[in-house]
């Protein structure tokens, strides 16, 4: 039979009875809808982490304390193992075009009567460059501020905002921990984030060693590298380094670890696609759960129309004709019901974008996905109801009522 | 030319796994059917009429005996076979019309053709409304039509693919007796024009309509010839059975 003639049929056989098929296709509105969304969440989640991490600037390697991945539950920033000397020594590697060295704690912000609790990093004045973040307003560390303790403040975008409101934080005094700081410039806004620098203020590291916390170890050095390329050479060269200067024998494990923004994206990528995996996982099982709905209306269909069946096969329809159109109408019932599905996913998706503080970003494959899968369920539970329909003697059929 | 039909030692037995509990619901009959002729089936219920004509609709399959269609012996023939034979060969006009109530009268007599895939079905499907005489009606869903009107459509679907045979189940059984006449009229005709007419009906009028009757009485043939002749005897031993 004409393929126009099964979808004709299937269409009539669907839309005299509407709310049974709405309500049969509601399975795979829902489970669809929510695959589409729980990959757009997580595509967005993926994106959003790496955005930050390639914010950090290029080119960079990451010197952190503590244990290498994998060496038990070390806390990096709690343990005492970086130090300047440290960081001075990396400065000598071939391929390492510059070190930036940073200490960072939490502390009291206080401008006039406005409290704010947040990161405080001491940084050398390389470190702007470095991690890429421009002043919008103001001027940067300098030497100066360094070698003479300076009691300086580079404030974060949101901070500023946050602090000062709309009036200009230049030239003010910032109280840190009790102690007056005069704010010299302002970040330009990078993106909101745990850890962001829109969210911190940056001063001088021998001031954040000395006057501020009285500690001198080092939370993160970040490697600026000559080339790209060289990435792998020279982490291995920096953890030979740190390795010798550390004392280190060989069959202990490195007391901190050397990443690079590859590896960072990679893990960061495991994560999130982890999640989506699972979530993902869950939302598919309801569209199962809708395949089952459509099979249960499908058996129901077929013992209805048992007498149609045995007409279409007294004026010749072959057994083949009878499957073809049963399964023709699953199939179009959990496609439509995924299309639906798709549309609001990608609805909700964007809604949660846009009212939420979730970024998402729906990927085409995911509505492929999510059709594929539709199609592939009404096959694999349409299939029994129409060899059923198939298999029925036409007159017994017939006799039927 | 060999007959339409001919049928030998033709048996259909049920539940036959239990020889003590089987029903030999047609039992060893043979006759041909010659082209263009008209054939009442009568009997009382239960005597094997209806078994004969699905197994002569190509329907069921005999369980011993030869039954050839049109020179075919449907013992060789796969249920696909069959399928294709019914839908060149055959026309069923059933008691309750059996249309497809979702489907226009234009649409029901066209499905036919849609499972021999052949063109310009839509316009033959018109042209046996017309035939019947309801070609305004084409649009309207059975539901929309009166009794003789959907045995009209019925009859139509059955004669689209200018089928050799015409199988009819009490064709007038659900019908009041002037559109009973009006469609059996109708199916005169179309036996006058050379199609193979067999009728299988309680109704001895009707029976007489045509040239040849069986008479079967527990799967058996009791009595095979002119109509007026067979339904005349059937009548009188029915006289002697009253008095």
């Amino acid at each position: 039979m004409l393929i126009r003639e099964t979808a004709r049929s299937a269409w009539r056989s669907l839309t005299s009875n509407r709310l049974r098929s709405l309500l049969t296709m509601l399975g795979m509105i829902i489970g669809s809808g929510a695959v589409v969304a729980v990959l757009g969440i997580g595509e967005g989640a993926r994106s959003s982490v790496e955005g930050r991490i390639r914010a950090l600037g290029s080119n960079l390697l990451m010197v952190r304390p503590g244990m290498q991945a994998g060496g038990g539950g070390v806390r990096s920033g709690s343990v005492q193992t970086l130090t300047r000397a440290d960081a001075t020594a990396l400065e000598t590697l071939e391929g390492v075009a510059a070190v930036a060295p940073e200490m960072s704690a939490s502390a009291q912000l206080r401008h006039l009567e406005r409290n704010q609790n947040a990161s405080v990093v001491g940084v050398t004045p390389e470190y702007f460059d470095v991690r890429a973040l421009p002043l919008s307003s103001g001027i940067s560390l300098s030497d100066l501020d360094e070698q003479n303790r300076s009691r300086v403040v580079v404030v974060g975008a949101n901070l500023a905002s946050e602090l000062y409101g709309s009036s200009s934080p230049l030239g003010s005094k910032l109280q840190i921990n009790g102690n007056a700081f005069r704010v010299i410039g302002v970040l330009a806004a990078k993106g909101s984030g745990m850890g962001s620098p829109d969210d911190s203020v940056f001063v001088p590291l021998s001031t954040h060693a000395s006057a501020l916390f009285g500690r001198d170890h080092l939370s993160n050095v970040s490697l600026q590298l000559k080339r790209e390329d060289q990435a792998g050479q020279v982490q291995a060269q920096a953890e030979q380094l740190l390795r010798l200067r550390h004392r280190l024998r060989s069959d202990q494990p490195s007391d901190f670890e050397v990443r690079s923004q590859a590896e960072m994206l990679e893990t960061m990528g495991q994560i999130t696609g982890t999640f989506t995996t699972l979530l993902g996982s869950i939302a598919a099982v309801s569209l199962v759960v809708g395949g089952i709905g459509i099979m249960n209306i499908m058996l129901v269909s077929v013992r209805e129309r048992t007498r149609e069946i045995g007409v279409r096969m007294a004026v010749g329809a072959r057994r083949r004709d009878v499957l073809r159109q049963f399964l023709f109408e699953a199939v179009a019932v959990s496609l439509a019901g995924g299309a639906v599905g798709v549309g609001l996913g990608y609805g909700a998706a964007q809604l949660l974008a846009r009212f939420g503080e979730w970024q998402t970003i729906v990927p085409p494959y995911a509505m492929a996905l999510a059709l594929g899968v539709s199609a592939l369920i009404g096959i694999a539970f349409g299939v029994g109801p129409a060899r059923r329909a198939a298999r029925l003697d036409p007159v017994e059929a017939l006799r039927f009522d | 030319m060999s007959p339409p039909i001919q049928v030998r030692e033709l048996s259909k037995i049920y539940d036959a796994e239990h020889a003590e509990l089987a029903v030999r619901a047609v039992d060893g009959i043979s006759f041909c059917v010659e082209r263009g002729e008209s054939l009442a089936i009568i009997g009382p219920s239960g005597c094997g009429k209806s078994s004969l004509l699905n197994i002569l609709g190509c329907l069921d399959r005999p369980s011993s005996g030869r039954y050839e269609l049109e020179g075919r012996d449907m013992a060789s023939l796969d249920d696909d076979e069959l399928a294709a034979l019914r839908n060149r060969h055959i026309g069923f006009v059933f008691q309750s019309f059996n249309l497809l109530p979702r489907m226009t009268a234009v649409e029901n007599v066209e499905l036919p053709l849609l499972y021999a895939a052949s063109k310009n079905s839509r316009e033959l499907a018109r042209a046996a409304l017309e035939r019947v005489g309801l070609g305004a009606r084409e649009r309207h869903l059975p539901s929309e039509l009166s009794g003789g009107q959907r045995q009209r459509v019925a009859i139509a679907r059955a004669i689209v693919t200018r089928p050799s045979i015409l199988l009819c189940d009490e064709p007038t059984g659900a019908l009041d007796s002037r559109t009973g006449q009006e469609v059996l009229g109708l199916l005169s005709t179309l036996n006058r024009e050379g199609t193979t007419l067999i009728m299988v009906t309680h109704d001895l009028a009707i029976a007489r309509a045509m040239a040849r009757a069986i008479r079967m009485k527990d799967g058996q043939i009791v009595a095979d010839g002119d109509a007026h002749g067979v339904v005349a005897a059937l009548r009188a031993d029915e006289m002697e059975l009253a008095c």
